[in-house]
């Protein structure tokens, strides 16, 4: 039965993360110095402390240690970091989702023994994906309603040396790269008809992490490069691993994390004009007695409440897929919709939020340029919306692709 | 209707840009890196550009300026705009003042200032308006005493004792000579009780504070202005006393003083952003390839730039007309319509140069990430609701 109905459980996390992020979050990320997007250092102590909460293992199953957070309570504590501070929201949502999909989904026993000890001890010790390589393209553009014209090959190998593995390669724009105690690394092993995935310590001897200075990318990210890295034998994850993360990553029916964390951002800069117009007053009433600042609060607040809507209906369809299999949610992709829908929502919004501040809502040290920023940030990571809007041309026309895995894990 | 420029306009247009490619090109991505918002700006770059006079040439020619007309400006604003847009605002903003001055100020009043600003190459000129708890309420003036702007000034004598703030002050930082709005009556509505002054920089109790941290427009400095007991003398009130919002051109009358070519100079300015934007996309999409093939060859990217080219050749038939109806001296509501056309414009084409562009994974190119954050300036200044509603005001007048 599809229902949006919050369990007692839904409703308690989210109000202890709004609180978390009142009390504790905005505090220390609106400061003036901290606001410069020329130096948005991640505030390690509040993520120590987020992961005290459980947030960093929320989606890990609780036989593992983890919450067992479902999608829909995965999208609201998102969001809900995101309001605070989409850098944190972006790496903790990174680690958790990807906790679920390696420990409960990916690992043999012996493999969790050696790895999620370290994990669930480490307040620090996060997870990265590295999939994505230097110059590798995973827009559909112009292969769209055609065979690639490119294969997408993976030139990271990975060669046996006795009983390890010997890696080398580079992984551009990880997520999570600087911390990561762990990374799942997309490797071709030579004669193997498609990629695999290896476990690889961020300790291990040959591995080499760039932290990127100003990515367009929220939380952090960096280059990774291996350089005859020797991991066991036993870190290579099972055959289907490759698969199971391409399915993670894909953007149509995947969790609608990334939009959950843009829908933050768009609320932050609401909330943020909404008190202002409140505070601030102009032409002899508070701003918000004006019409002019009305129409435009009130058009914040209807597209940030369809964007939500979108967002939990697919987070719903991903927990429910009988919701979808007896026809109660339509087959389509969800996330994307949700994904197109929220970006530009939270950019207008943004920029609206941004003129009811004035000259304030300019300037670098102050939220509205923050909000601006990470709007546009969202609008634009990933293949970007016009490559979304022909993905769901395609899904609509009934044009079955093969390589869509490939292009996902392409581009994560 | 002829289109044609005249020569001198033509020599000008050229002159821009070739000081436009050759020298400001060259450091705008620099200058815009720099953090410290004290520290962007460039006297060289503006010493170089005051020798060709692009600092000056709104200066009658009487005075000692080139005394260029509203077509040529709008054509040298928008070449310099292309290559930094924030630099050629640095350049512009002295045309702005030089008009209030050509407009409103004494013959004395000329004499004392104009040929020091003219011979200087490092003389520039702003206006303080905007305080604190005063920012829309001095763009619409309100009847209510109690609004608007609280800087004081008391007459003592000859001399007038000024006490209070401005905020986000367009070339504090670096300016010689300011115009000055000062409440000189507060039991009156602003628009009887506000007096226009010249202040020099260097005015005993005059001084600078913050400089404004912006997100776009770098180069730019906006800054705070504090008076503890500023002396300056009577001879320096512009107009008459409780005259500076009429004198100023809040509504209709146009002298073509600061405030209406302040809407060209928006215009104008946005309009070198979207050709940068334009050739810059354009470029990008011929020699760029996607799955093998020019950018170039797909549908979406021809809609994109077509949408581009499109909105930016529109722009330039509306400043170019309005430019064209200053000079012909032709009064009405234009010019602002113009300026709040050129947010939406520079807003939607930059925008689509990002679609354009793209993000290369978690890499965005530096250019492009700071013509977004220049065209965003006008989202509080020239599109915002204040001025569009100021602009109706002037069609109804």
């Amino acid at each position: 039965m599809y229902s949006l109905q919050l369990s007692p459980e839904q409703l308690e996390i989210r109000d202890t993360i709004r609180d978390f992020v009142t009390r504790e979050i905005k505090p220390a990320v609106l400061k003036a110095d901290r606001l410069d997007q020329c130096d948005r250092t991640l505030l390690v102590d509040l993520l120590d402390q987020a992961s005290q909460m459980g947030l960093r293992s929320l989606a890990l199953s609780e036989d593992r240690g983890g919450a067992g957070a479902d999608a829909l309570t995965s999208c609201i504590v998102t969001e809900e970091l995101a309001a605070g501070d989409a850098d944190i929201a972006a790496v903790l949502s990174a680690s958790s989702r990807l906790a679920h999909v390696l420990f409960d989904q990916c690992t043999n026993d012996a493999q969790r023994d050696a790895f999620l000890p370290k994990f669930l001890e480490g307040d620090r010790y996060h997870l990265a994906f590295a999939g994505r390589e230097p110059g590798s393209d995973s827009r559909l553009g112009v292969n769209y309603h055609r065979p690639a014209a490119t294969n997408i090959v993976v030139k990271t190998t990975a060669a046996k040396s006795g009983n390890d593995w010997i890696i080398n390669g580079v992984k551009d724009c990880v997520a999570n790269a600087p911390i990561a105690g762990l990374f799942a690394v997309l490797v071709q092993i030579p004669g193997r008809p498609s990629p695999s995935v290896l476990l690889v310590s961020a300790d291990a001897p040959g591995v080499g992490v760039k932290a990127h200075d100003k990515p367009w990318q929220h939380g952090v990210c960096g280059e990774v490069a291996f350089k005859d890295c020797k991991v066991p034998g036993g870190n290579l994850l099972g055959d289907d691993a490759a698969a199971i993360l391409a399915e993670a990553a894909a953007p149509g029916r995947g969790i609608p994390l990334a939009q959950a964390l843009n829908l933050g951002v768009g609320r932050a800069a609401y909330e943020a004009a909404l008190d202002y117009a409140h505070l601030r007053v102009q032409g002899g009433r508070p701003l918000i007695e004006h019409q002019a600042i009305g129409i435009k609060l009130g058009e914040m607040a209807i597209k940030l409440e369809i964007a939500r809507a979108a967002i939990w209906q697919a987070a719903w369809a991903f927990d429910h897929p009988e919701a979808v299999a007896d026809r109660s949610l339509a087959d389509l992709p969800l996330s994307t919709f949700a994904q197109v829908f929220t970006s530009e929502a939270v950019m207008k919004t943004a920029k609206d939020a941004a003129e009811i501040f004035g000259a304030m809502g300019v300037m670098r040290d102050m939220p509205l340029a923050k909000y601006v920023h990470d709007a546009r940030v969202c609008m634009h990571s990933g293949d970007g919306n016009t490559d979304a809007r022909l993905r769901v041309a395609e899904e609509i026309a009934g044009y079955r692709r093969a390589d869509t895995r490939a292009m996902a894990l392409a581009g994560e | 209707m002829d289109f044609t420029l005249s020569n001198e306009q033509r020599s000008w247009q050229m002159a821009a840009r070739k000081f436009a490619d050759e020298e400001i090109r060259p450091i705008s991505l620099e200058r815009d890196t720099i953090s410290t918002p004290r520290e962007t700006w460039d006297w060289d770059i503006i010493k170089k550009g005051s020798k060709l006079g692009f600092r000056t040439m709104a200066v009658p020619k009487e005075w000692g300026g080139q005394g260029t007309d509203f077509v040529t400006q709008a054509l040298v604003m928008t070449e310099l705009a292309k290559a930094d847009s924030a630099i050629s605002k640095a350049f512009s903003q002295n045309w702005k003042w030089s008009h209030l001055i050509s407009a409103s100020c004494t013959e004395e009043q000329k004499r004392r200032f104009l040929p020091g600003f003219v011979a200087d190459d490092t003389w520039v000129l702003g206006k303080g308006i905007t305080e604190p708890s005063a920012g829309s309420d001095n763009r619409m003036p309100q009847d209510d005493p109690k609004t608007g702007i609280k800087l004081r000034g008391e007459r003592k004598g000859d001399e007038w004792i000024l006490n209070g703030e401005k905020a986000f002050i367009a070339n504090a930082p670096v300016g010689k000579l300011f115009f000055i709005d000062v409440r000189t009556d507060m039991t009156v509505p602003p628009k009887q009780g506000t007096t226009l002054f010249l202040v020099p920089s260097d005015t005993p109790g005059f001084r600078i504070g913050k400089v404004f941290n912006k997100s776009g427009w770098r180069f730019y400095q906006n800054g705070e202005m504090i008076f503890e007991n500023a002396r300056v003398p009577h001879a320096n009130v512009v107009g008459e006393v409780g005259g500076a919002i009429k004198k100023a051109g809040g509504s209709g009358g146009d002298t073509t003083g600061g405030d209406l070519f302040g809407d060209l100079e928006l215009a104008a300015n946005a309009l070198g952003i979207c050709d940068d934007a334009c050739s810059t996309a354009l470029k990008f999409a011929e020699t760029h390839k996607q799955g093998g093939q020019p950018l170039w060859a797909q549908q979406n990217v021809q809609l994109q730039i077509n949408k581009m080219f499109m909105l930016t050749e529109a722009l330039r038939s509306f400043v170019m007309r309005v430019a064209w109806e200053h000079d012909m001296k032709i009064h009405s509501a234009n010019a602002g319509l113009a300026m709040n056309y050129s947010c939406d414009v520079g807003q939607e084409v930059t925008e689509l140069y990002m679609e354009v562009r793209g993000a290369d994974g978690c890499h965005m190119d530096h250019h492009t990430d700071k013509i977004l954050r220049d065209a965003f300036i006008w989202n509080h200044l020239a599109g915002d609701s204040v001025s569009r509603m100021k602009v109706a005001k002037r069609l109804a007048a």
